[in-house]
C-alpha cells in the first residue's frame, strides 16, 4: 500500500525533519531502541573496560543489529516519502493478511537490503574518515590504532549508519548534512549528540584518578552512546525542525 | 588639506587608543605585582659555608676528629626517615580507643620511657609544604623553604646551600644512601656510588618494593664487618606514606606497615654499636586521609626518636621522662634536627640553620647539663647572628622586630659572660632560656618574611585584576559601535579615578603605604572607566554570546580557566588546546560548507583543514614535563634526557627556510598582493634571513657536537656574527619595508575584456572617452597585506631564537596565522571573537611546541647567548623572553590582520575593529591570568602547589603582560603604519 503511495510522490524538499514512520511499532520501538543499545552498551562496559579491542569488536554486532533494525523499523529509506506524509487511509479488515505477507516481502527489499548498504557505506566510508579526525584531535598517532578505528566504527555504526540509511550517498545531500543546514530529527540529532558526546568524553582523560575506565578509548565511546541517546531523543522531540544557525 | 586634516584625525584617535590600551595595561601589571608580592614568597639563598676551623663564638677551635666547634658525641650515624611517621603512630593507645594505627609501632615509646637517658621520643613539627622534598631541604638545611630560594642554581632542584649532607661530604664522611630517590636530585653525588641505593619513589601503589630493598641493604652495612666502610647511613622508607596515600591511616594495611617497621627499628638496636647514634623519624604527617602537603595539625606533627647504646641524652624534669601523649607538648621543630645532628657528629653548624638544639640531646644522663646545653646554644645562637648579618645586607627586614632580637641577643650573651665570670653553674639554665628567646624572635621574623601568604595583598590584586577583565569584556564585546571614539572619555574618567583615589590610598593609615596606594590607583582608575561605561549604558549590549562562534570562543575561554583548577589539566594543558584547535578547523570546514559564494566554501574548507592538520603536525614536537610521564615522549631535542637537537632536526630550519617564504606568498597571490616591497621582502629578505638561521643552527650543532674541534672559537666568533646579522635583516631590512613601502598594489591597462575579473581586483575606466580601463591589482587586500608584511618580520626574529625543532613548529604557526586569516575572511569573522581567540589558543599552544612547559626547568636560558656571547641587559632577558614567549608574540602580532585581511580600502571604522579584536585576544589571556592567580591563591596550601600551580601562575601573569605590550605597542603601533600608509593611496577613513 504504501508503495503505491512512494511511487506517485516526488521526494519532498530537503528541509524536513526526517519522521519516524507512521506505525505503532516504530512510534514505539525508536523509543525503546536507545534503551536497548545503551543496555548492551552498559553490558559490556566491564569487559570494554578490561580488554577494549576484543570487546568494542564483539559489541559491534549486536550494535550493528540493532542499528539495522531500528532503520528498519522506524525510518524512512532514503527516496521513500510517503511514509513522512501522514497515510490516512483506511484499511479494510480483509486486507490485512494478503497485505502482511506482500509486504514483508517488500520490506527486505526495501528496507533490510537498504539497511545492510548503508551499514557498508558507514563502515567504508565514516570509519577511516573518523579515524583521521580522532587522530587529528590528538588520539595516538603512532600506537592504539585498533583502539582508535574501533571507537571510530562505534560512532560510525551510531551516528552515520541511519543517515546513509535515511539520506542516500547524494552529494549535495551530504554537502547539507555536514554543513548542518538540515534541519533537526532524531537521525540528525543522534548525529550531532555522538560527535558532541564524544568530545565530551575526552575531558576526564587526562584526571590523575587512576581508574582503568580512563583509558583510551574507553570514554570517547562512553560519550558517544549517551550523547547519541540525548541527541536522539532531543532531536526527534524537544528540538525537531530546529536549524541550526551559526550566526 | 582635507586629507591632511583626515590624517592628523586617524592619528589622534589612534593615539588616544594606545594610552586607553596602555592604562589597561598598567591594570594588568599592578595587579599582578600586589598578587604577587603577597603570593610569591621569596628567600635569598646565601652560598656561604660553615668553616670547621671558623666557629661563630670564641672558644676553642675544635678539629674534624675531636668535633669542630664543640666536641662530638657519636662517631657515626644511622638516620632512619619513615615517610610521613605521624607522632601519634608512636605513643601506645588503650585498646578501646585505639585505630589500625595505633600500638604497631611501639619500639620508640617503649625505650623512651624504658630507657630515658639512651633514647628520647618527641613530636617533631614540620613547617608547610608538607612535600618530601620541601621536608628534606628543611631538615638538611635548618631553613624553611619558600617557592622561590632564589640561588645561583635556579633552574633546578639540587640544593645549593650550606647543609648538613655537604657538611658530612666536606668532612670526608663516607654517606650511604638507601630508599626514596629524591636525596639524589636534591645531593646529586654526594653519597657513595658503592654502597647506595636508590629507588624510585613515584609509585604509591607499591607498598613494599622500597622499604624491602632498604632493609636487604641496611643491615648488612651495621654488621660489625662493614662498620669502617661508611660513616652516616641514610635509610628513607616509604612504606608508611604509600599506606596512607593508598588505604588512608585507619586500615589494616597501616597497622601491617608500622609493625614492620617497629621490627625494622627492633633489629637495628640490637646491631647497632656503642658510638653510633640512631635516628628515627618522620618527615611530616599525614591527614585522615592519608595523604599531606597543607599545614593542618596532622599533616605537620611528625615523631623524632633518637637512641644511643651509651647514656648520652636525659630529662631536664622527672616530669618529661614519659614522651609526651599529644604533639601539643614539648615539641621541637623539624629545623632543630640540623644544628642538633651537626653539633652530635661534630660537624659545624650548616650557615643558613635556623633552629636550636634538642634539649634532650645535650642536657646530659643526670639531666642538669645546663652548661653544655647554654654552650651548644650560644654556638647555634652565634651562627644565627652571622646568617642574620649576611641577610641583612642583602634583604630587607623588618627594622623593629629585628632590633629587639639583636637586643634579645646581646642580653643573652652578657648572662653568659657574667655565669663564665662568676664560674655559677647554676646561672646557665637562664643563659640556655636567653640564647632559645633570640633563636625563636629570629625565626619568628624569618617566618613572616618568607612563610606566611598577606593574604590582603593577594585579594586585593584579585579584585583589580577580576574588575579589569569585566571591563576589558564589556569593552570588547558590550559596546555597539565604534569603540574607537570612546578612548578620550574612557582614558580621562580612568586617568582622573587614578588620581584622585592615589590621594585617598596615600591617607589610608592601616596598611603598607605602597600597597593602599597601588590598590586604591587600580581601583580608581577601574572605576572612572566603569563610570564611563555607566554613562553610555544605551550602547551596552548583553555580554552573552549571540553566535555559535562566541559560544565557542567562550567556551573555550571557560573550559580551560576552569580547568586550571586541577593539576591534570594544567599537566596536559598542550593536549587539551590541541583538541580546542582541532574543534575550531571542524567547525570552520563545517560552516564554510554552508558559504553560499562558491570560492568562499572552497577556500574555507581547503584552509580549515589544513588548519587542522597543522595543529596535528606541530603537535609532534614535544617537551614533556616529568608529571606527564611515562604517557609523553619528549621529541624537542635528540633524546628525552638531552638539551640538544638531534642532527636530522637541523633539517628543519633550511626546509623552512625554502618553504615557508613560497607558502606565504601564496597567500599573498591569492589576493593579488605579491606586488612591489612585498616581492623583496617574502621573495628575498625573509628567505636570506630564515637561511642565515638556518646556517647558525648548523653551526651551533657543529660547536656544540665538537665535529671540528680545532676551529671550535671560530665556530663560536662566526655563528655568533651570522645571528647578528639575521637579526640586523629583520631590524634593518624588514621593518623599514614594513614602514616605508607603499601599499601592494599594481595596476593593469587594457580594453576591458582583459580584464579577468578577480575579487582582489579593481577595475576602473580610464578616462571618459577612452576604451580602455585600468585594472588595480590587490585592491581588495590591501590593508590586509599591507600589515601582515609585519608579521613576517617578527617571525624571522622570533624563529632565529628557537631550537631547530621550535623553527618548525613556529613556522606552523606562521603559516597557521596565514590559513586562518582566510578561514575568517571567507567565513565572515572579522568581527567576531573567535578570530582572537583562535590566536590566543594559538599562541598558547606553539608556546609548548617550541620545546616549553609550565614549569621553571623549560626556560630556554641559553638562548640569550644566540646572537651574544656575554650578559648584556637590557638585550639577554629580552631575547630569553623572545624564546619562551615566541609564539605568543606572533599570534599577538597578528591579531589586526584578523580584521585587515581582504579587507576594502575604503572600509570605516577599522581602528576601533581592530581596538576590539585586540582587547579579544588580550581578554582571554586575562581570564586565563585571573583563573591562574586565583587557583594560585586559593590552593596556597596545595601539595602540587610549587610543581604545578604557581609555575602556571607564573606564566599566566608572564605572558598576559608581555601580550599587553606586544598587542599595544607592536600590533596597534603597527596598525597606524599600514592604515597610514594605505591612505596615501585611498585617503583617509575613519
Amino acid at each position: 500500500m504504501t508503495t503505491v503511495i512512494t511511487s506517485s510522490t516526488k521526494p519532498p524538499p530537503p528541509s524536513h525533519p526526517i519522521d519516524v514512520l507512521n506505525n505503532d511499532t516504530a512510534r514505539l520501538y525508536t523509543h525503546i531502541h536507545p534503551v536497548l543499545v545503551l543496555s548492551l552498551y552498559a553490558f559490556q562496559f566491564k569487559a570494554i573496560v578490561a580488554d577494549p579491542i576484543p570487546a568494542l569488536t564483539r559489541t559491534l554486532i549486536p550494535l550493528s543489529i540493532l542499528q539495522i533494525a531500528y532503520v528498519a523499523i522506524c525510518l524512512p529509506p532514503t527516496g521513500d516519502t510517503a511514509t513522512a506524509v501522514p497515510t490516512t487511509e483506511k484499511r479494510k479488515p480483509g486486507d490485512k493478511k494478503k497485505a502482511e505477507k506482500g509486504k514483508l516481502e517488500r520490506e527486505v527489499g526495501a528496507k533490510i537490503i537498504p539497511a545492510f548498504l548503508s551499514l557498508i557505506i558507514a563502515s567504508a566510508a565514516a570509519i577511516p574518515l573518523l579515524t583521521t579526525i580522532l587522530i587529528l584531535f590528538g588520539a595516538p598517532l603512532t600506537t592504539h590504532h585498533a583502539h582508535t578505528m574501533l571507537a571510530a566504527a562505534h560512532i560510525a555504526f551510531l551516528a552515520t549508519l541511519p543517515l546513509v540509511y535515511v539520506h542516500g550517498v547524494d552529494g549535495a545531500t551530504w554537502r547539507e548534512i555536514v554543513a548542518l543546514l538540515k534541519p533537526v530529527d532524531e537521525v540528525y540529532g543522534g548525529m550531532i549528540g555522538t560527535v558532541v558526546g564524544a568530545w565530551l568524553g575526552a575531558i576526564p582523560i587526562p584526571l590523575d584518578w587512576d581508574r582503568a575506565w580512563q583509558k583510551w578509548p574507553v570514554t570517547i565511546v562512553t560519550g558517544a552512546y549517551a550523547g547519541w541517546a540525548v541527541g536522539k531523543l532531543l532531536g526527534g522531540t524537544l528540538l525537531k525542525g530546529r536549524k541550526i544557525v551559526f550566526e | 588639506m582635507d586629507k591632511k586634516h583626515g590624517e592628523t584625525q586617524f592619528k589622534a584617535a589612534h593615539g588616544l587608543l594606545v594610552a586607553f590600551l596602555t592604562l589597561i595595561v598598567v591594570l594588568h601589571a599592578l595587579g599582578i605585582y600586589l598578587f604577587t608580592s603577597g603570593f610569591l614568597l621569596t628567600r635569598i639563598v646565601l652560598d656561604h659555608r660553615s668553616e670547621c676551623a671558623a666557629p661563630p663564638a670564641d672558644g676553642a677551635a675544635g678539629s674534624p676528629q675531636r668535633g669542630c666547634w664543640h666536641p662530638k658525641t657519636f662517631e657515626k650515624a644511622v638516620v632512619v626517615l619513615i615517610d610521613a611517621l605521624r607522632y601519634d603512630f608512636t605513643v601506645p593507645q588503650p585498646a578501646e580507643q585505639a585505630h589500625h594505627f595505633h600500638n604497631a609501632l611501639t619500639v620508640l615509646h617503649e625505650t623512651a620511657v624504658a630507657q630515658p637517658r639512651q633514647a628520647f621520643l618527641l613530636p617533631f613539627i614540620a613547617d608547610a609544604p608538607t612535600a618530601t622534598l620541601q621536608r628534606l631541604k628543611g631538615l638538611t638545611t635548618g631553613t624553611l623553604p619558600t617557592f622561590v630560594d632564589a640561588g645561583s642554581n635556579f633552574a633546578g632542584t639540587a640544593i645549593d646551600e650550606d647543609n648538613l649532607v655537604s657538611q658530612l661530604r666536606r668532612a670526608r664522611k663516607t654517606i650511604v644512601h638507601l630508599g626514596d630517590d629524591t636525596w639524589h636530585a636534591l645531593f646529586p653525588g654526594h653519597f657513595d656510588a658503592e654502597l647506595t641505593r636508590a629507588y624510585d619513589s613515584f609509585n604509591v601503589w607499591d607498598l613494599h618494593t622500597v622499604d624491602n630493598g632498604v632493609s636487604e641493604h641496611v643491615f648488612p652495612l651495621m654488621h660489625a664487618a662493614n662498620a669502617s666502610k661508611w660513616d652516616v647511613v641514610i635509610a628513607h622508607y616509604l612504606g608508611v606514606d604509600h599506606a596512607g596515600h593508598r588505604y588512608g591511616p585507619d586500615h589494616p594495611a597501616m597497622a601491617a606497615k608500622l609493625r614492620q617497621m617497629d621490627a625494622v627499628i627492633r633489629d637495628m638496636i640490637r646491631q647497632l654499636d656503642d658510638s653510633t647514634l640512631l635516628v628515627v623519624m618522620g618527615d611530616h604527617g599525614m591527614d585522615a586521609k592519608g595523604d599531606h602537603g597543607g599545614e593542618s595539625d596532622d599533616e605537620i606533627q611528625a615523631a623524632l626518636w633518637m637512641y644511643s647504646k651509651q647514656p648520652r641524652f636525659g630529662r631536664s624534669s622527672p616530669a618529661y621522662a614519659a614522651p609526651p601523649q599529644t604533639a601539643k607538648e614539648r615539641s621541637v621543630a623539624q629545623i632543630d634536627l640540623v644544628p642538633t645532628l651537626s653539633l652530635l657528629l661534630g660537624l659545624p653548624i650548616p650557615f643558613n640553620n635556623l633552629g636550636r638544639p634538642i634539649e634532650e640531646a645535650f642536657i646530659g644522663p643526670a639531666g642538669a647539663d645546663y652548661h653544655n646545653l647554654a654552650t651548644v646554644s650560644r654556638l647555634t645562637a652565634a651562627q644565627i647572628y652571622r646568617y642574620q648579618e649576611e641577610m641583612a645586607s642583602v634583604q630587607s627586614m623588618d627594622e623593629v622586630a629585628r632590633a629587639s632580637s639583636l637586643a634579645s641577643f646581646g642580653f643573652a650573651n652578657d648572662a653568659w659572660d657574667a655565669a663564665v665570670k662568676a664560674a655559677d653553674a647554676g646561672r646557665f639554665a637562664h643563659v640556655y632560656e636567653l640564647y632559645t628567646v633570640y633563636q625563636q624572635e629570629t625565626l619568628d621574623i624569618c617566618k613572616a618574611l618568607w612563610a606566611s601568604f598577606d593574604l590582603p595583598r593577594m585579594l586585593n590584586g584579585v579584585t583589580i585584576l577580576t574588575l579589569t577583565l569585566v571591563l576589558l569584556a564589556v569593552y570588547a564585546r558590550g559596546v555597539a559601535g565604534d569603540v574607537s571614539e570612546l578612548s578620550p572619555q574612557l582614558l580621562s574618567r580612568g586617568g582622573f579615578g587614578a588620581l584622585a583615589s592615589s590621594l585617598i590610598g596615600a591617607a589610608l593609615p592601616e596598611v603598607s603605604r605602597q600597597h593602599s596606594i597601588i590598590y586604591a590607583v587600580a581601583m580608581g582608575s577601574n572605576l572612572g572607566i566603569a563610570s564611563s561605561f555607566w554613562s553610555l549604558r544605551r550602547r551596552l549590549l548583553f555580554l552573552l554570546p549571540t553566535t555559535i562562534w562566541g559560544y565557542l570562543s567562550a567556551t573555550f575561554a571557560i573550559l580551560l580557566s576552569v580547568g586550571f583548577a586541577a593539576n591534570s589539566f594544567t599537566i596536559w594543558e598542550d593536549e587539551i588546546l590541541l583538541h580546542f584547535l582541532s574543534t575550531f578547523g571542524l567547525l570552520s570546514t563545517l560552516s564554510s560548507f554552508r558559504q553560499p559564494n562558491m570560492t568562499d566554501r572552497v577556500l574555507g574548507v581547503y584552509h580549515s583543514v589544513l588548519f587542522v592538520l597543522l595543529s596535528r603536525l606541530a603537535s609532534l614536537s614535544r617537551l614533556c614535563r616529568e608529571e606527564q610521564m611515562p604517557y609523553c615522549q619528549s621529541t624537542y631535542y635528540a633524546s628525552a634526557t638531552s638539551s640538544t637537537s638531534a642532527t636530522w632536526q637541523l633539517v628543519l630550519p633550511l626546509i623552512v627556510a625554502l618553504l615557508l617564504p613560497t607558502f606565504i606568498r601564496g597567500y599573498y597571490d591569492g589576493t593579488l598582493s605579491y606586488q612591489n616591497s612585498a616581492i623583496m621582502w617574502l621573495g628575498f629578505g625573509l628567505r636570506f634571513g630564515l637561511l642565515l638561521s638556518a646556517v647558525y643552527w648548523t653551526l651551533d650543532a657543529a660547536d656544540d657536537g665538537e665535529w671540528y674541534p680545532s676551529y671550535g672559537g671560530m665556530l663560536k666568533t662566526l655563528k655568533t656574527v651570522i645571528a647578528q646579522v639575521t637579526l640586523a635583516i629583520a631590524i634593518g631590512v624588514g621593518a623599514p619595508t614594513f614602514i616605508w613601502a607603499k601599499p601592494f598594489l599594481n595596476i593593469e591597462e587594457g580594453p576591458p575584456h582583459t580584464h579577468k575579473p578577480h575579487p582582489s581586483k579593481q577595475i576602473v575606466p580610464k578616462g571618459p572617452n577612452s576604451g580602455a580601463s585600468i585594472a588595480v591589482l590587490g585592491y581588495g587586500n590591501v590593508h590586509g597585506s599591507r600589515y601582515a608584511i609585519l608579521i613576517t618580520i617578527w617571525y624571522l626574529a622570533l624563529a632565529l631564537v628557537q631550537k631547530p625543532m621550535g623553527a618548525g613548529a613556529l613556522a606552523l604557526c606562521a603559516w597557521q596565522i596565514f590559513s586562518l586569516l582566510e578561514i575568517v575572511a571567507t567565513n565572515q569573522l572579522a568581527s567576531s571573537a573567535i578570530g582572537p581567540v583562535i590566536l590566543s589558543l594559538m599562541g598558547s599552544f606553539h608556546f609548548f611546541k617550541t620545546g616549553h612547559q609550565a614549569t621553571l626547568s623549560s626556560i630556554q636560558w641559553e638562548s640569550a647567548f644566540i646572537p651574544l656571547h656575554t650578559i648584556r641587559y637590557p638585550w639577554s632577558p629580552l631575547l630569553v623572553v623572545m624564546n619562551t614567549f615566541g609564539a605568543q608574540i606572533l599570534c599577538a602580532v597578528a591579531v589586526p590582520a584578523l580584521v585587515l585581511w581582504k579587507q576594502q580600502p575604503r572600509k570605516k571604522g577599522l581602528l576601533g575593529d581592530v581596538a576590539r579584536a585586540v582587547a579579544t585576544h588580550i581578554l582571554f589571556y586575562a581570564s586565563v591570568s585571573l583563573a591562574t592567580t586565583m587557583w594560585a591563591g586559593h590552593l596556597r596550601r596545595h601539595l602540587m602547589l610549587y610543581r604545578i600551580f604557581s609555575p602556571r601562575f607564573m606564566m599566566g601573569a608572564m605572558v598576559l603582560l608581555v601580550v599587553d605590550l606586544v598587542s599595544v605597542f607592536v600590533a596597534v603601533v603597527g596598525m597606524r603604519v599600514s592604515s597610514l600608509s594605505v591612505a596615501e593611496v585611498f585617503g583617509v577613513t575613519m
